[in-house]
């Protein structure tokens, strides 16, 4: 969790520094693409408090979901259907749902130590 | 120790990824997105459309300006003579205002009352030229782009009253009769589709009441010119700049 957050933080400082800018036209797909980051994150971190963390998973999952969110946004932008949605919905949800799981970990590690 | 610091330092690092993307996704100054609608599109269109007559519009109003100010100037510097540009100023707007006879090209409207023995409907009042089918008959001229209208020798103004009289009717004051002549002067094909072409009033009176309706195309149509007065008691100018 810390990880994550700091490491968000940074990654903000250092793009708000980078000169670098992209065309508006693709401001949406980025902005799906993030939240499948988002949620990829959520979900590596949620297996490491598991223990299940496996890195091929994470990283696949990190890039694949991003990708597959910007195409679908793109598809159903060409199509005229936003599918996009689809991609928020799904990543939301389990964005929610991980964070969910997250929290219950932690709240039981720390019962579990307090009664120890 | 490895076991647990590596998904830690590959969160880390994905983590900065991701924060690289969202920074420039801030950096877009993204305005809010309303979704553009075909209805907001054809809007849109039609004020620009709007708003390019009004362009237009204006350069003719600086054109017109630019060309009386030249007259102005050649006044100024003894080129010509004031009276000479004021009697042609007053010749136009005599034009203008219909008080001048004017001719040209145009049509000759004939309209009679329904002579025959056994009348539509039985009815005389079917059968008979009312003040509103004169009336929108000179509508329809006028959206055709008629530029001078009389009947009977009556010039059509905006003050023109056409009211029904009994036998009569009464434009300008005056008792007309049947038949009524109605001379418009504009584009004679316009005019004459305005009175001719089908689902046109002049039309439907024509061929379901019967009312006879002929129409000339002449070249050369005279108009008078009309023989009131304005008197305006209650309609006074506004000063510019008031």
């Amino acid at each position: 969790m810390f990880f994550a957050l700091m490491g968000i933080l940074a990654g903000v400082v250092i793009g708000l520094m980078l000169p670098y800018t992209y065309n508006a036209a693709y401001s949406l797909y980025i902005s799906v693409a993030i939240l499948a980051c988002l949620d990829s994150v959520f979900g590596g971190l949620k297996a490491n408090l598991e223990n299940k963390f496996d890195t091929s998973i994470f990283i696949t999952g990190f890039f694949g979901n991003a990708i597959l969110a910007a195409f679908l946004a793109y598809i159903g932008d060409r199509l005229g259907v936003p599918l996009y949605y689809a991609a928020i919905f799904t990543f939301g949800g389990r964005l929610f749902e991980n964070f969910a799981s997250i929290r219950r970990i932690l709240l039981f590690k720390r019962k579990h130590k307090s009664n120890e | 120790m490895n076991n647990t610091k590596k998904p830690n330092f590959i969160i880390l690092i994905f983590s900065v990824l991701l924060g690289v993307f969202m920074a420039g996704q801030f950096k877009q100054n993204i305005p809010i997105l309303a979704p553009v609608t075909l209805r907001a599109i054809q809007t849109t269109k039609n004020e620009i459309n709007v708003l390019n007559k009004e362009i237009q519009d204006l350069n003719k109003m600086i054109n017109d300006k630019e060309e009386q100010l030249k007259v102005l100037e050649s006044i100024a510097s003894g080129d010509e003579n004031i009276i000479d540009i004021l009697i042609d100023e007053l010749e136009k707007n005599r034009t203008v205002a219909g008080f001048q006879e004017v001719e040209g090209s145009g049509i000759v409207i004939k309209m009679q009352d329904n002579m025959a023995e056994g009348a539509f409907g039985e009815e005389y009042d079917l059968d008979i030229v009312h003040d509103i089918d004169v009336l929108r008959i000179i509508n329809d001229l006028k959206g055709a782009g008629a530029e001078a209208i009389s009947i009977n020798g009556q010039r059509i103004l905006s003050v023109t009253e056409i009211k029904c009289g009994g036998p009569i009717i009464r434009v300008n004051g005056k008792g007309l009769v049947t038949p009524f002549y109605i001379k418009a002067i504009g584009d004679p094909k316009l005019l004459n589709a305005a009175i001719n072409a089908p689902n046109t009033y002049s039309y439907a009176l024509k061929n379901i009441d019967q009312i006879n309706i002929e129409t000339t195309v002449e070249d050369n149509i005279k108009i008078p010119a009309y023989r009131g007065r304005f008197n305006f008691k209650y309609a006074k100018p506004i000063k510019e700049g008031d």
